[in-house]
């Protein structure tokens, strides 16, 4: 790269600045001069650059692979497939691998391969949607708790503190027990319940740290308003956390959802999800252990690549490990 | 006049107690005319500089007396927003450390387009353009090519030289710079307080340099004030003060930078702390330190004796310590 040469060059000559300088013009003459005009209009943000750091990066290659993966057979299932989740065979329960269905059949004499593979969409939805809604809603609050302060703060932090108190795995039992429809809205939207006050105490505690910053008093003195201060000079340096929490927070939720399923609580037969179907195999684990380690095989390939995922991005978001 | 202060006291409501971090401290900068205000560390200089540029932390601070006047126009008065308005266009900061007051995910080219962006509403392109231009002016060596570097790739001496630059952007009448030299190794100190002075000439600009370095201010200065425990004790044109400083406390400092014709010779230092902002001595400030104090210091606070036209003491005693050259 005989551009970031130049420059390591250029700052090695700092003892010497005229020399420097007379050095520095000669470099971007060689460089063609109004050449080097367009070249400097190329927009580079953190991040195109943490994208050109993620692309090369094996931990996210894998991850984003899988995850990929996931969604497409979330989209279009029966792509891969045979037949439907839903059509069993009970003469078929608990037989081990067949022709058509590689896992083999759980207690119900369903195809444990096709039930997998449909059951990544409810799983996939959840985890994207629960994250999404707890990011936003979290982060949003929580900036502006710790980037105003006062009383918004501390109705914030009290709010926060009543959420925390609610067992997760009890107030789901509670909640969701009462709701009648059997899709994944209503887990989602308990999740998004329970999660926002973990990302919104992170996200305040984050601007509180970078708004200490003297960059950020810089951009006052230079005259920027509280939006963009916030928006361009706070968000980029506090959202790495918010990032890493929530990409691995996505994969408890996923996890969430089995578990909520799995008590019966969260989606009911005939929805179709791999905690459903890991609660459905447990009881006969002995007999045919294949119909629980398939589904549980998947939920964790999936909440480990989305933990693999966060972890990359958080690198990729820290310039100063470049 | 370009900048005045007039009286101005600024305190923090902290758990100790009220800190009293600036009382009364009025001062004047011309266009074109360099200012530096000199003191400890706590004597207020910075808190001032930051009144005066309104990004004081209120709370806890809270400016509790004073006018600032701006082109004759209090800026104490101004709404938030006019406020804003004037900085970066009509006075800028220089902060200290210039790799923790630039933007550690923002690429150099976009924080000093910023201000473009900002105060002038240009396009990204145009505003890049003009980054290079100011980072040229400020002599970054391939400044086209670096524009797209972050901060931390840059060294210390050209880091602060960006920091200038952004301050420089909207060519303000009025430039603040707090320590601008302190995290630099010496010879590139030279260099920027250079470039400072020369770009001050250049626009006209008035600078306040606020510093505890008086190797610093010696060449570049019209005139110095002098901070102790929130007060200018004395000011002058930087001559004169070297010459016969007017103040015990202008005259210790002098006794303690070291000086190559008294090598071998113990270093004199002053005796004593600098007082807590909670816990002011009554009387002169300075007194519990003084070499020359005598009762009256411990009860009466020395009002600002006139010494000559131009030049202030708040010293009871002035006469005697301008008189004492060698002592």
């Amino acid at each position: 790269m005989p551009e970031q040469d130049g420059a390591i060059a250029a700052t090695g000559m700092g003892g010497a600045m005229d020399l420097a300088a007379s050095e520095a013009t000669t470099l971007e003459r060689a460089s063609g001069g109004p050449g080097g005009a367009t070249d400097t209009g190329r927009p580079r943000s953190l991040w195109s650059d943490a994208w050109r750091d993620l692309r090369r990066n094996p931990v996210f290659l894998v991850s984003a692979l899988v995850i990929l993966f996931l969604v497409l057979i979330s989209l279009w299932p029966s792509a891969i497939a045979p037949g439907s989740p839903l059509s069993c065979d009970l003469a078929k329960a608990q037989d081990g691998p067949g022709p058509g269905a590689p896992f083999g059949y759980d207690g119900q004499g369903c195809n444990v391969y096709t039930r997998t593979v449909y059951g990544a969409r409810t799983s996939v939805t959840v985890g994207v949607c629960a994250t999404l809604g707890v990011a936003l809603l979290g982060s949003v609050l929580g900036a502006l708790a710790g980037f105003f302060g006062g009383v918004w703060d501390s109705v914030l932090s009290r709010g926060t503190d009543i959420f925390f108190a609610i067992p997760v795995v009890l107030g789901g039992l509670v909640l969701l027990s009462v709701v009648t429809s059997n899709t994944v809205w209503p887990v989602i939207g308990f999740m998004v319940l329970l999660g926002w006050p973990q990302i919104s105490r992170i996200a305040r505690g984050s601007v509180i740290t970078v708004q200490q910053n003297d960059y950020v008093q810089a951009a006052r003195a230079l005259g920027a308003s509280h939006s963009r201060i916030l928006l361009r000079h706070i968000a980029p340096n506090a959202v790495a956390p918010v990032i890493v929490v929530a990409t691995i927070a996505l994969g408890t939720y996923i996890a969430l959802e089995a578990t909520l399923s799995y008590l019966g609580v969260g989606l009911k037969p005939p929805s179709v999800s791999w905690g459903i179907d890991i609660s459905a195999a447990s009881p006969y684990v002995r007999n045919a252990p294949h119909a629980l380690l398939w589904p549980a095989g998947a939920l964790a390939v999936t909440v480990l690549a989305f933990i693999m995922l966060g972890d990359a991005v958080r690198d990729a978001l820290d310039p100063k490990l470049r | 006049m370009l900048l005045e202060v007039r009286d101005l006291h600024v305190e923090f409501r902290t758990r100790e107690g009220v800190a009293k971090a600036v009382n009364g401290v009025s001062y004047a900068v011309d266009a074109g005319e360099t200012l530096a205000v000199l003191g400890e560390s706590g004597s207020g200089k910075s808190v001032t500089a930051q009144a005066v540029m309104g990004i004081l932390d209120m709370p806890p601070g809270r400016i509790t007396g004073g006018e600032i006047l701006f082109r004759g126009q209090d800026v104490l008065r101004l709404k938030e927003e006019e406020r804003r308005g004037l900085r970066g266009t009509g006075m800028a900061m220089i902060f200290q450390d210039a790799l923790s007051a630039l933007n550690p995910v923002l690429c150099v080219g976009d924080q000093l387009g910023e201000m473009f962006v900002v105060h002038r509403g240009m396009s990204k392109k145009d505003a890049r353009a003009r980054a290079v231009e100011l980072m040229d002016r400020v002599r970054i060596p391939a400044a086209a090519q670096r524009v797209r570097d972050y901060p931390h790739q840059f060294s210390g001496g050209m880091r602060q030289r960006i920091m200038i630059a952004m301050a420089l952007a909207l060519e303000p009448a009025l430039i603040i710079a707090d320590e601008p030299t302190t995290a630099l190794d010496v010879t590139v100190q030279a260099q920027v307080m250079e470039l400072l002075a020369e770009l001050r000439r250049e626009y006209r600009m008035g600078l306040i340099l606020i510093t505890h370095d008086l190797g610093v201010v010696a060449d570049v200065a019209d005139r110095i004030a002098v901070m102790y425990a929130g007060r200018i004790v004395e000011s002058a044109p930087v001559y004169d003060i070297y010459k016969a400083p007017a103040h015990p406390y202008t005259r210790c400092l002098l006794d303690s930078i070291p000086r190559l014709d008294l090598k071998g010779r113990e270093l004199y230092a002053i005796k004593g702390l600098p007082p807590s902002l909670t816990h002011i001595p009554p009387g002169c400030a300075f007194h519990p330190r003084c070499p020359m104090a005598r009762d009256v210091c411990r009860t009466d606070v020395p009002p600002v004796h006139p010494v000559s036209e131009e030049r202030g003491s708040a010293c009871h005693f002035w006469r005697e310590c301008l008189d004492d050259r060698d002592h």
